[in-house]
């Protein structure tokens, strides 16, 4: 079963073609801004580093957050797009799980962080287990403050992953059985193995099941009293 | 009759537009209109319009392909808007047309929007060919363009601030008339009397460029005045007088550009387009001038996917070379 993953949740986006779960090729880049230019020549790559013609592909998988809504629907356009085009079957991943399984280290529980600008994060808890994680909390949306009052609560060991490093200076004082590690980033190889379990549980979605996870409501301002009480006219 | 088939995505603004364009006739073309989600806001937001095309773009490219009765395999070439327009928005339709045109293995090329417009009229009238001059107005941009010939354009005109579209949008909303402006005014002016009252023609004095913030000021003078004074008129009037002065500018301007370039042909694109008045005084004073005059029907003038096919079969036609796949949007692409 051939598989391509696709990761624009982040400002690293990157791009992996497997088998069976087994990494093929990859192609990484960081930049805030450059997913769309970025997709398809990664794509090309890959695909003639295996030789793969792209109706080849079985399955795509792509991060559908949480994280920067633009990034996010640039990576899911082009999933819907490759899917449609050559009749694939649709898997969806979420960036905070790709963070802890690849973080995945023994006994800490762990709290992946993606920066959704603004002033806020995304995380939400991971029990390791054996081989895995499992996720133990639902996702939230937190301001600094929130996470490190969360932080201060937790009865075991925690390692914090991710995007931590936009947390504000003084952040980790005296969280003294906190641990930060990598990655910051989720990457595409992850969502491959992801995949490759989920498509083995027939854990497919259909393409109007592909929704971007974006946590927030769009940010608008009604004036209504404007709106309506304007004019001569009622 | 035929031509390269192109499948064509408009994603810069509120409308998911996607077509397919075979030559010259359009097979297919369909929207999703996201106005009711907008008219809430009273305008177009761009994180709403983002998360409605996302959802809104593979469903219609299918029906577009559907519709057509084209297999994906038989597509020529894949086409979406590049720019200029809300990036959120463009990213969506250029990411998935892209990807799209990648995997078939199809050339694809990115369109700039105002071209789509300015090709839109091919798309009904056979004959049209530059040299013209073009009028496009809509929400987002009012300009005068004139086509030399296929890329070759001049801005002879635009806007100095509102667009036309928007002016529409904010005096309806003046007159409690609601969102979008355009179709409010044309509809509240059918029983008004456009010589009701005269509002101000801006910048006489530049003969290609507009100006509508002073008559949004006019406007609002006037009325609170008058209804100070107990005079206040009909609002089907004052729509009306309002719709004639946007009106009058458009008209006079793009036949200031007629007479300074000399052409005889005269195109139009843009969702005011679509205004009722604005089309029987273009085809009057056409008329009266003897140009011919080449404003397609509505559908054709808002934004909608056959406009951008249309410019990229040109492409084809003439052997220009695809868009690479590493090109990106341009928000703040413009027409020379
Ligand atoms: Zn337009």
């Amino acid at each position: 079963m051939k598989v391509l993953a696709l990761e624009t949740a982040t400002p690293a986006s990157s791009v992996a073609v497997g088998e069976d779960g087994k990494l093929g090729a990859m192609s990484l880049h960081v930049d805030r801004r450059g997913h769309v230019s970025f997709l398809v020549p990664a794509l090309d790559f890959v695909f003639s580093r295996l030789g793969w013609d792209p109706g080849e592909t079985d399955v795509v998988a792509v991060d559908l957050g949480p994280g920067p809504f633009t990034g996010l629907r640039a990576g899911i356009a082009t999933a819907q797009a490759v899917a449609a085009a050559v009749g694939a079957r649709l898997v969806g991943v979420d960036s905070l799980s790709v963070l802890a399984l690849r973080a995945a280290t023994g006994r800490r529980r762990i709290w992946p962080v993606v920066d959704m600008r603004r002033g806020q994060i995304a995380t939400r808890p991971f029990r390791p287990l054996p081989g895995g994680v499992a996720p133990d909390g639902p996702i939230e949306l937190m301001a600094p403050e929130e996470f490190r009052a969360t932080l201060e609560c937790e009865p075991t060991d925690t390692l914090v992953v991710g995007d931590w490093s936009v947390l504000p200076e003084g952040f980790w004082s005296g969280l003294h059985r906190v641990r930060r590690g990598r990655p910051r980033y989720p990457s595409a190889d992850v969502i491959l193995e992801i995949a490759s379990l989920k498509a083995a549980n027939d854990e497919f979605l259909r393409p109007e099941e592909l929704h971007p996870r974006y946590l927030r409501e769009p940010d608008v301002a009604i004036n209504w009293q404007r709106f309506r009480a304007e004019g001569v006219w009622p | 009759m035929s031509g390269p088939i192109v499948l064509g995505i408009e994603t810069s603004c509120d409308e998911t537009g996607v077509a397919v364009v075979e030559g010259s006739v359009v097979r297919s073309s369909v929207l999703g209109s996201q106005v009711d989600l907008h008219a809430r806001f009273g305008g177009v937001v761009p994180e709403v319009a983002a998360r409605a095309h996302v959802e809104a773009i593979r469903p219609l490219v299918h029906q577009a392909l559907t519709a057509a009765g084209i297999h994906s395999d038989q597509l020529d070439a894949v086409a979406a808007t590049r720019g200029p327009g809300l990036a959120g928005a463009l990213m969506v339709g250029f990411g998935f047309g892209k990807a799209l045109a990648w995997s078939l293995r199809k050339p694809f090329y990115g369109i700039d929007h105002m071209e789509g417009h300015l090709f839109a009229p091919r798309l009904e009238f056979p004959d049209y060919e530059p040299p013209a001059v073009v009028l496009l107005a809509s929400g987002g941009h009012s300009q005068i363009v004139h086509v030399a010939r296929w890329g070759v354009y001049e801005t002879l005109g635009r806007t100095i601030d509102d667009a036309a579209g928007e002016a529409f949008d904010k005096l309806a909303r003046f007159l409690g008339l609601g969102y979008p402006g355009g179709p409010a005014i044309d509809r509240e002016s059918e029983g008004g009397d456009p010589d009701a009252i005269r509002f101000p023609r801006a910048l006489a004095d530049r003969p290609f460029d507009f100006s509508f913030s002073g008559l949004k000021t006019a406007v609002v003078t006037f009325l609170e005045k008058a209804k100070r004074e107990g005079t206040l008129p009909s609002r089907a009037d004052v729509a009306a007088s309002i719709q004639e002065a946007i009106v009058d500018v458009l008209v006079d301007k793009t036949f200031n550009a007629v007479e300074a370039t000399g052409v005889d042909a005269v195109g139009g694109g843009g969702g005011v387009l679509a205004n009722r008045r604005l089309r029987t005084r273009l085809a009057e004073e056409a008329e009266r001038r003897g140009v011919r005059l080449f404003v397609p029907a509505p559908r054709l003038c808002t934004d909608n996917g056959a406009m951008i096919a249309a410019v990229a079969v040109q492409r084809i036609e003439a052997g220009v070379p695809p868009t690479p796949w590493p090109e990106d949007v341009d928000p703040g692409l413009s027409l020379g």
